[in-house]
């Protein structure tokens, strides 16, 4: 009988325990993995209230890095900007016409010398984009869906969190880039225009719901939180600034705003709830400091806001809501600070529009601007009178020289970056290099219409390495 | 026969801890630099590119010499 039973040698008795302890491990693996691979997602993703993690150096503040006398700001009646019709109040009708005029034959004299970005091509891209939008603009929002009330069901309920990340996500697939909330104080209420920018007042109320009249748009007490939210502008197209090219992807932009809102306020009215947008172009509110407010960017030189993900290539729209929604903070990552030292946008800007002083001041430079708060304020008559006489378009050279314009394909774009935010003793160096290096050049017109470029000219996945 | 035609005596030089480091620095920076060149063409940046493969030649070729230098001596 010993002699029968079977001996297992070293290796073979090796061999079984390793099989035996794989097959243990890889039954205990599974709901490890997927449990492991679950909390990294969300964890890679966004926080509770749906923010996409951003790098170490991008700082919430408690203030922003602009500073803001609040006792000191007005409401801004948005008819005294000088853009659209506020133009013609500082110049009057007579220079106004004067101005199209001459803007009217450069155009025509660019098209007949086919000087490269004001081709009929280009022209044409341009109207296409600004003519072809059916859709209309609403305070109140379209109104076509259907209301929880109308289903016959209550509203949607959540918590803040839960509210902030279902209209992030939701945003973010209606094609807005990066989305922020400030909730309206008494501070911030002063961000909202007195007059409307075509002349009516906006007014809070006591009221349960919004309204509108012929003299003035009502919101209501309750709806006390702004969504803030940035669409990117196509680089590539900005980088041939200031041609007809890169005012067409403004032109885009707004465009695209305006599917957003209009979308985001069915969202809104389909969840039960509020959504007042912007009736008119640029309406509603001032866009920069709502969005230096929710944390999107900083103010920087040229009166426009810097995002640490896509630079100056955004726009900023906003809308307001009685949907409670978790509230973001301003940031510093160096942005304003990075200012003080490059003057680029200054340095370059043709109409010498913009401030090239050291430090920002309190002192506007004229009724176009908003006291109450320290910046770089330009005059924004210089700017809109070379946009008619020299560039033909809305210029924008200050977007595409800005050294934050950058993609962030090269890894170290963002080490530059996180360079600026912590360490503002090698902002000059890094001014010189961006010069050097040649990133502020304007790229060729032509070489625009032979681009593989992405849908809306845009990176959708333009953004800083989350790890 | 005497001992000396017998034995070859060879001797290994151990390189010093500090020139692994200088060349995980000339492979990182390599790495870098290589990364800035393409990403700087991907982002159609002609100039930028083109500097950071000048770097990387310049860093390769030092690289290349300074390797040759250190396998005769160490010969």
């Amino acid at each position: 009988m010993a002699n029968k039973r079977k001996k297992i040698s070293r290796r073979e008795f090796l061999k079984l325990a390793g099989l035996a302890t794989s097959s243990v491990a890889a039954g205990t693996l599974k709901p490890f993995v997927e449990k492991r691979s679950a909390f990294s997602q969300k964890k890679k993703m966004m926080d509770d209230a749906g923010r996409a993690k951003r790098p170490w150096w991008v700082r919430e503040v408690d203030k922003p890095t602009v500073d803001i006398d609040w006792g000191n700001m007005q409401r801004f009646d948005a008819r005294m900007a000088a853009r659209g019709s506020g133009f013609i109040n500082y110049v009057g009708q007579e220079e106004f016409e004067r101005l199209n005029k001459v803007a009217a034959e450069n155009e025509k004299e660019r098209l007949l010398k086919n000087v490269p970005g004001y081709t009929l091509k280009d022209q044409a891209l341009a109207a296409a984009q600004a003519n072809a939008s059916t859709q209309r603009r609403f305070f109140l929002g379209p109104q076509n869906t259907k209301t929880p009330a109308e289903r016959g069901i209550s509203i949607w309920k959540g918590s803040s969190d839960d509210a902030a990340r279902i209209l992030r996500v939701a945003m973010r697939h209606f094609g807005a880039a990066t989305i922020g909330f400030v909730e309206l104080n008494e501070q911030t209420r002063k961000l909202i225009y007195s007059y409307d920018t075509d002349g009516k007042e906006i007014v809070f109320e006591d009221v349960e719901e919004a309204y509108e009249t012929d003299q003035k748009r009502i919101i209501p007490h309750k709806a006390k939180w702004v969504i803030v939210y940035a669409v990117q502008m196509s680089t590539d197209a900005l980088k041939r600034a200031p041609t007809v090219i890169a005012e067409q992807t403004t032109i885009l932009s707004y465009s695209r705003a305006l599917d957003i809102q209009n979308r985001t306020q069915e969202f809104l009215r389909g969840l039960g709830y509020q959504c007042l947008g912007e009736a008119n172009v640029n309406g509603l509110g001032i866009a920069p400091a709502f969005a230096v407010m929710a944390g999107l960017g900083e103010l920087a030189r040229h009166n426009r806001v810097v995002t640490p993900e896509f630079g100056p290539m955004v726009r900023i729209f906003k809308m307001i809501t009685d949907l409670p929604v978790t509230m973001d903070k301003p940031i510093d990552a160096g942005i304003m600070e990075f200012c003080k030292t490059c003057k680029k946008c200054a340095e370059t800007c043709p109409a010498s529009a913009l401030s090239l002083d050291d430090e920002p001041a309190w002192k506007v430079q004229g009724k176009w601007n908003n006291p109450g708060h320290k910046a770089y304020f330009e005059h924004s008559l210089k700017c809109r009178t070379y946009m008619k006489e020299g560039a033909g378009t809305n210029c924008s050279i200050c977007f595409s020289v800005c050294p934050f314009a950058k993609k962030n394909k090269a890894w170290i774009h963002n080490w530059v970056k996180a360079g600026i935010s912590s360490i503002p003793s090698l902002d000059a160096m890094l001014r010189s290099l961006d010069d050097a290096f040649s990133y502020g050049a304007q790229k060729s017109p032509e070489e625009w219409w032979w681009l593989n470029l992405p849908e809306y000219g845009i990176d959708t996945e333009q953004t800083i390495d989350q790890e | 026969m005497s001992d000396d035609n017998e034995y070859f005596i060879i001797k290994i030089a151990r390189r010093p801890w500090y020139e692994k480091i200088l060349w995980a620095g000339w492979l990182f920076l390599e790495i870098i630099f290589l990364q800035s060149a393409l990403a700087s063409q991907e982002e159609l940046e002609p100039r930028a590119a083109m500097i950071y493969w000048l770097i990387f030649g310049v860093l390769l070729l030092g690289g290349f010499v300074f390797w040759i230098v250190r396998r005769s001596r160490l010969l």
